[in-house]
């Protein structure tokens, strides 16, 4: 809790003196977020539940963009307008979710590595060299084949692959911090392993964590997008990885039909985009120049 | 005769803020000046703007002669054909201006070949009486000593006709920069060198050069013979500047009162400390009563700082005890942790010993958190505060460590082992990294703690002045062993061990 108290304060220091909001580009990411979010908390809750049930749709398959369906329909005659605007709250959820899930694990082994040294360390960092080697698609497509098939499967298998590279920033940071005097002066005060965590060593490296997780999630969609594509994801949920799964499964390709393929490719490439430009801008923030 | 190196009316300004106002200078050929004044006193700002070395940000006004060519408005080639060849620089910390990766002759060689001048790196190398063989060392295999004479080497290049020395001595301790000296001196002297020496230790400039003059706050406030300006200061900055470095035997200096006969407090018994295969600390016996102020002096490297982060718990001996107020200390556990209490730390840069996240309230309530202490954190914290003599204290509690300068943040240090009662301070060169005149005055607090609280202290030091202004007794450790421990007067004016003795020859002598 007083970790974040400080990072807060830490960042609204930064912006007093054109931190954030001088970072262009990272404003700009901001809003496209902002606006994505906007449209999957709106989306189910504006769009008639009618609209997206192939059975009672009333267009053709495979119109092209025109009124009543401005990016055309697919191939049961759904607005593909409206598919996307469902599949943002999936993208982003998948996202976010599976992103604080590495961060978390990959901060954790992090700084108890760096922490304790010794034996746990090395023990910890073997493990963490054994996630960093393996393919992490592949490791997230077997996973997702042997584990049932769900929204919760996508998360975890996106989760546990991605954490090793946050556990190594987070334990060069952690060695830093530790090295720094004010921390044998805890250490001679008294202070014990928490209270050395605690105090010093996590409100160092949240504002890490926190711009490490930013970056995190543009790769866990594209992460989700990619399973979902090869026909891994929660076949009940409409993403925009599920929809190109779909087009290409129904030949939108042959069927010229460019509209149900550009958009979500597209809206992919943005998101991820946005989500990056944001962890680039919070970087520079945080990180001292000199 | 034309001076090598001429300030007009130099003025230099970050943004609004003026860190050189209007200094006017003069060195001729063969010439040595010492610069000093502390820090922020805008000495180095004058010594890079005579390469023009620095910042984009820095405006500068007036004129930099060098030969009679003004280096503000040199040209780009004919400033690089001038940097190096006719002044060049010896910067502080050689470890940081070094390159890690190339051997160090390579290094030498760097400038020569650029410049295009004839010569041969392993004679430079021979000139600062390092080995032949030290020019295929990599700057890691080097000792301090020997690294900041690869930085004179390759200061001498090219053959300057002018020096500018930054700081070089600082880091090294006082058998060492001692050697420097003694070094810089013989080529100024052998060369006809013009040397500009810039230091914040007045008995380092003192030992140099001929020459001094004392900057502060930008302006330049006194200049003559050395000699004359020590003996005579005119300007209140130099006096002050001064007395802040004591002169060993002088009665006046002394600021330790006499201790009564103290009961011992902290007892060391053949202490044995080894990292690996190298033994740190070998056999140490020390005893420190109540209320008694003992200094541990020594070069770096004796195992001084191992000896007390053993004592404080910090680091675990390979064999020996430690007694504190009659019982052994645990070496773990809640005793350990009690015993913390009675003992504080008192770090050499306090700049990093305070975390810059943690506002100076919450600095000084850690070990009161820490040890979870009932009562009233806000008055116990201001009490320790104003006891380290930052009055009133509402002023500097909400305030961040970079807020404060040096001294302010050395007392915070203070009041946060204060603020637990503790018995014992142990304090690793408490004094090093601050001013001059900030130097006296925590001193004066340490002291003045025991006066009133009864506070024994070990004072960690290479600073043998430190130890005659301050300590009861003093222990002398040389390669992991003490070789002398008595009374201050007795160690420090009638030394019986030949490394005691060396110590103190090496003491620059205002």
């Amino acid at each position: 809790m007083r970790g974040v108290g400080a990072v807060g304060g830490f960042l609204a220091g930064r912006v007093d003196r054109g931190g954030f909001l001088a970072q262009r580009a990272g404003v700009a990411g901001a809003a496209v977020l902002a606006v994505a979010a906007l449209i999957a908390l709106l989306a189910p809750l504006l769009i008639p539940a009618d609209a997206l049930d192939v059975t009672r749709v009333t267009d053709g398959a495979w119109q092209p963009p025109g009124p009543g369906h401005w990016l055309g329909t697919d191939h049961t005659g759904r607005s593909v307008a409206l598919l996307m605007a469902q599949g943002t709250g999936t993208s982003l959820f998948v996202g976010l979710t599976a992103a604080v899930l590495a961060v978390g694990i990959g901060t954790l082994v992090g700084i108890l590595s760096g922490h304790f040294g010794g034996l746990l360390a090395g023990a910890l960092l073997r493990v963490t060299d054994f996630f960093l080697v393996l393919p992490a698609l592949v490791l997230a497509i077997a996973l997702s084949t042997v584990l049932p098939r769900g929204l919760g499967t996508i998360i975890l298998a996106i989760g546990l692959t991605s954490w090793p590279s946050t556990a190594r920033m987070v334990r060069a940071q952690t060695l830093t911090i530790e090295a720094r005097p004010f921390v044998e002066r805890a250490r001679a005060l008294g202070g014990g392993h928490t209270h050395v965590i605690g105090r010093h060593v996590l409100p160092s490296v949240v504002p890490l964590v926190l711009v490490n997780a930013t970056l995190a999630v543009a790769s866990a969609i594209v992460a989700e997008s990619t399973l979902a594509f090869l026909g891994l994801g929660d076949p009940t949920r409409i993403s925009w990885g599920a929809m190109l799964h779909q087009a290409q499964l129904h030949g939108a390709v042959p069927q010229r039909a460019w509209w149900f393929l550009l958009p979500p490719g597209l809206a992919i490439v943005v998101v991820v985009l946005a989500f990056t430009l944001v962890g680039r801008a919070l970087e520079a923030v945080v990180t001292p120049k000199r | 005769m034309n001076p090598l190196l001429e300030l007009k009316n130099l003025t230099v300004h970050y943004g609004p803020k003026c860190v050189v106002n209007d200094v006017n200078l003069a060195l001729a050929p063969g010439q040595t000046l010492g610069l000093a004044g502390e820090s922020g006193s805008g000495k180095s700002t004058v010594a890079m703007s005579v390469l023009r070395l620095l910042p984009k940000s820095a405006s500068v006004t007036g004129e930099i002669l060098l030969d009679g060519d003004d280096v503000a408005t040199m040209s780009w080639g004919r400033l690089r054909a001038v940097r190096w060849a006719a002044a060049s620089i010896v910067f502080q910390g050689a470890m940081h201006s070094l390159n890690p990766v190339q051997r160090v002759g390579d290094q030498i060689a760097e400038p020569m070949r650029l410049h295009g001048v004839e010569g041969n790196a392993l004679d430079l190398v021979e000139q600062v009486e390092l080995p032949r063989d030290k020019a295929r060392a990599y700057p890691h295999e080097l000792s301090g000593g020997q690294r900041q004479r690869v930085m004179i080497a390759m200061a001498l290049a090219c053959g300057p006709r002018l020096v500018v020395a930054d700081e070089p001595t600082t880091a090294l301790d006082v058998v060492v920069q001692a050697q420097v000296l003694a070094l810089m001196t013989r080529l100024v002297r052998e060369q006809d060198l013009g040397l500009l020496m810039i230091s914040h230790d007045l008995s380092v400039l003192a030992e140099t050069c001929d020459d001094l003059a004392v900057m502060h706050r930008g302006a330049l406030v006194e200049r003559g013979r050395t000699r004359e300006v020590i003996a005579n200061p005119r300007h209140p900055h130099t006096a002050a500047l001064t007395a802040a470095f004591p002169v060993i035997g002088d009665p006046a200096h002394r600021w330790a009162e006499p201790a009564p006969e103290p009961e011992p407090l902290l007892q060391v018994r053949d202490l044995v400390v080894d990292y690996g295969r190298t033994r740190a600390v070998d056999g140490v016996d020390l005893t420190i009563g109540r209320g008694e102020i003992v200094a541990l002096v020594g070069q770096s490297g004796s195992g001084k700082t191992t000896l007390a982060r053993t004592i404080m718990g910090l680091r675990k001996p390979s064999s020996g005890r430690v007694i504190f107020d009659g019982a052994e200390v645990a070496r773990n556990g809640k005793a350990l942790k009690a015993f913390r209490r009675q003992v504080q730390l008192v770090l050499q840069d306090p700049s990093s010993a305070l975390n810059p996240r943690h506002r100076i309230v919450d600095a000084v309530a850690e070990g009161l958190r820490v040890h979870g202490i009932p009562g009233d954190e806000e008055s116990l914290v201001t009490a320790a505060v104003e006891r380290a003599e930052l009055r009133p204290a509402s002023l500097y509690l909400q305030a961040l460590p970079h807020e404060l300068s040096g001294g302010q943040q050395q007392r915070v240090v203070i009041a946060g082992a204060l603020v637990l009662e503790p018995r014992l301070l142990v304090a690793d060169e408490p004094v090093a990294s601050l001013d001059a005149s900030v130097r006296g005055e925590i001193v004066a607090l340490l002291l003045r703690l025991r006066r009133e609280l009864g506070l024994a202290s070990l004072i960690i030091t290479h600073d043998l002045g430190l130890a005659w202004q301050i300590a009861d007794r003093v222990a002398v450790m040389h390669q992991g062993k003490i070789v002398e421990q008595g009374s201050a007067e007795e160690v420090l004016l009638t030394p019986s061990h030949d490394y005691t003795r060396a110590l103190l020859r090496a003491v620059p002598q205002v």
